[in-house]
């Protein structure tokens, strides 16, 4: 079924094949990584069947809900609902001759989603899914999906979301990865890994202990953590075909070990009375130190050369943010301000820095512009904001936070808008990390 | 002269064999109602063995309970230290006598931390803490094989108020007691 459905996915050139040459012309994009981040009005047409007098399938109203659930992650993304424009939000057929672009243009729409059904017994159906310029009556995007059932329908809207965000930045795959976290089971925690829009939840490991402070590989098919059992850290290496194992390394700290873009990791151990930053190999030898010296060196954070490495020390009293040019071993500080910044991640590009500061209403986040100096703070709380990571995409930045009282994952973007939630299911959430689909 | 030694000899050695046979035979006769008494005294011997026994246990036991809770008295540091304060010198310091009275025992010396602060962190300054106890008591003479470390950070709060009482709470060594 799965493969059906993809497989469709990939026709879609074939169906509706001039979208993406159509999408490279448009005047509709948005430069996520502008200072002023432009915002667009979105309308969401009512589901209509492709042929006139054919019913509607029952999951035409669960895409339709699950698209515009997926809409809020994109911010410059401004939803209109029935009540803003003129006649609503109806449409004759879900292609341009079907559609009254002027009561979108009169209502400032600027982008019109429509969805055609035929149905397909009476729980499926086939769908094409576009997406207009409403000034220009433009094809932005058109996507066809076949057999799609109720169990597809986040995929679904995960895949067409994923193009309507490429043509509009350039960026899309937020909506195909996955974000990984440490969940509190009784006395235990282990790494689950939750689809960025909070769908397909899938548990990566089954351990006695506290596992937490995971990192994905680049390619996305390992993951390494911090393994706390009752007497010992171990490094705990989980990937797709051999499961999770508990890798023994020199001394008694391995706290938060981090992929480099090579495959190698950058691990803070316990060799010299201080916990410092070694890098193993791929076979988890110690190669080399990165980070040692007096107080506690922990958090590497590497950007996508693999040359720029910020990291916490508390080598000047109190834990600041530093970073560390890999290839010559300078290292230089980072943060003045505040007494206790720490939990830094690098944007990919290594202009960006976010982290965690210490403030008297409780640890929030901030964003710090690596050319310039110049830095702001992009959460609020309530509670404490923490563990921020930056997706490979450099847009958003996934974060913990105990706001409800209760430690959950949270996404926001590197211009601080609104957090919004991620579904985890019950019990405490915490130590997200990106697996990303490159 | 012989002769007479010789019958001098058997005449002594008939003597003692009959003081022997009339010995026996005066034993014999009293063996029959002493048989009772013997097996209570021998009873009362072994319960009396018992309770001392018990007693001993007991007051092992009770040593090592008393042991075991002074082994396990907590150390509490300032916020973001791990250096030892006097009093936790002192805690330190009777845990190193008590460990060298039972050369049998281990202690996993654990390290935590309070809320504030990101995990990551704390987790690097629980391991500092664990490790200045750890020092300590490797000074004061007891065998690093007897002693290893974890830190926990903050993902063992004794107190999970958020007021500067509980966080001075979380802020603690503390001294798991094994074989």
């Amino acid at each position: 079924m799965k493969r059906n459905l993809f497989s469709l996915c990939c026709m879609l050139a074939v169906l509706l094949g001039t979208a993406l040459p159509l999408a490279a012309q448009t005047s509709m994009s948005v430069d996520i990584y502008g200072p002023g981040q432009r915002q667009l009005n979105i309308a969401q047409a009512t589901p209509v069947p492709l042929a006139e007098g054919q019913p509607l399938p029952a999951i035409a109203a669960s895409l339709n809900d699950r698209i515009g659930h997926n809409l809020v992650y994109m911010p410059f993304l401004k939803q209109m609902w029935e009540n803003d424009v003129l006649g609503g939000l109806t449409v004759d057929k879900p292609t341009a001759d079907g559609i009254d672009f002027k009561r979108f243009q009169l209502s400032r729409v600027d982008l019109v989603l429509t969805a055609g059904w035929e149905p397909r017994g009476a729980e499926a159906g086939d769908v094409e899914l576009r997406a207009y310029e409403a000034l220009s009556g433009q094809l932005l995007i058109g996507k066809a999906y076949s057999d799609v059932r109720p169990m597809h329908v986040a995929e679904v809207a995960d895949r067409f979301c994923a193009e309507l965000m490429r043509v509009l930045t350039g960026q899309g795959e937020f909506f195909l990865s996955e974000i990984g976290y440490s969940k509190k089971e009784g006395e235990n925690r282990n790494i689950y890994a939750v689809r960025s829009t909070g769908h397909s939840t899938r548990r990566l490991t089954n351990l006695d202990g506290i596992a937490t402070a995971e990192s994905f590989s680049f390619d996305g098919r390992s993951m390494v953590f911090t393994h706390i059992g009752r007497t010992t850290h171990s490094l705990g290496v989980w990937n797709e075909a051999e499961g999770t194992k508990l890798v023994r390394l020199k001394g008694s700290a391995v706290i938060g070990p981090t992929y480099l873009p090579d495959g190698q990791i950058a691990v803070t151990l316990n060799l010299t009375g201080n916990p410092g930053i070694y890098l193993l190999d791929r076979d988890f030898n110690v190669v080399r130190p990165l980070a040692e010296g007096w107080g506690i060196n922990v958090s590497p954070s590497f950007d996508a050369s693999g040359d720029k490495m910020v990291f916490t020390s508390s080598r000047a009293g109190n834990p600041h943010i530093f970073q560390m040019n890999t290839r010559t071993g300078e290292i230089s500080r980072i943060t003045f301000e505040g007494k206790y910044n720490t939990n830094p991640s690098i944007s990919p590009d290594g202009r960006l820095l976010t982290y965690a500061r210490l403030t008297p209403e409780g640890q929030r986040i901030w964003m710090r512009d690596l050319a310039t100096g110049a830095e702001r703070q992009i959460s609020y709380g309530p509670g404490d904001d923490e563990d921020p990571s930056f997706a490979p995409d450099g847009y958003y930045v996934a974060f913990a936070s105990s706001r409800t009282g209760q430690w959950k994952v949270y996404l926001t973007t590197r211009h601080g808008d609104p957090a919004i939630p991620v579904d985890t299911g019950s019990g405490e959430a915490m130590s997200p990390a990106w697996n990303y689909k490159r | 002269m012989k002769a007479a030694l010789r019958s001098l000899f058997v005449v002594l050695m008939i003597a003692v064999m009959a003081a022997a046979v009339g010995c026996s035979s005066k034993q014999a006769k009293s063996d029959a109602p002493a048989t009772d008494d013997d097996a209570k005294r021998r009873a009362e011997e072994e319960a009396l063995r018992q309770r001392q026994l018990e007693e001993q246990r007991r007051r092992e036991a009770a040593a090592l309970a008393a042991a075991k809770e002074e082994i396990g008295r907590m150390i509490h540091f300032d916020f973001d230290k791990y250096d030892l304060k006097p009093e936790a010198r002192s805690v330190l310091q009777a845990k190193a006598q008590v460990l060298k009275q039972y050369s049998n025992l281990k202690v996993v010396v654990e390290g935590h931390c309070d809320e504030r602060g990101t995990e990551e962190y704390n987790l690097a300054l629980g391991e500092k803490r664990a490790k200045s106890a750890y020092e300590f008591l490797v000074l004061m003479g007891i065998q690093g094989s007897r002693l290893s470390t974890v830190s926990y950070g903050k993902a063992k709060p004794l107190d999970p108020a958020k007021n500067e009482a509980a966080y001075a709470k979380n802020r603690r060594c503390e001294f798991k007691v094994g074989m």
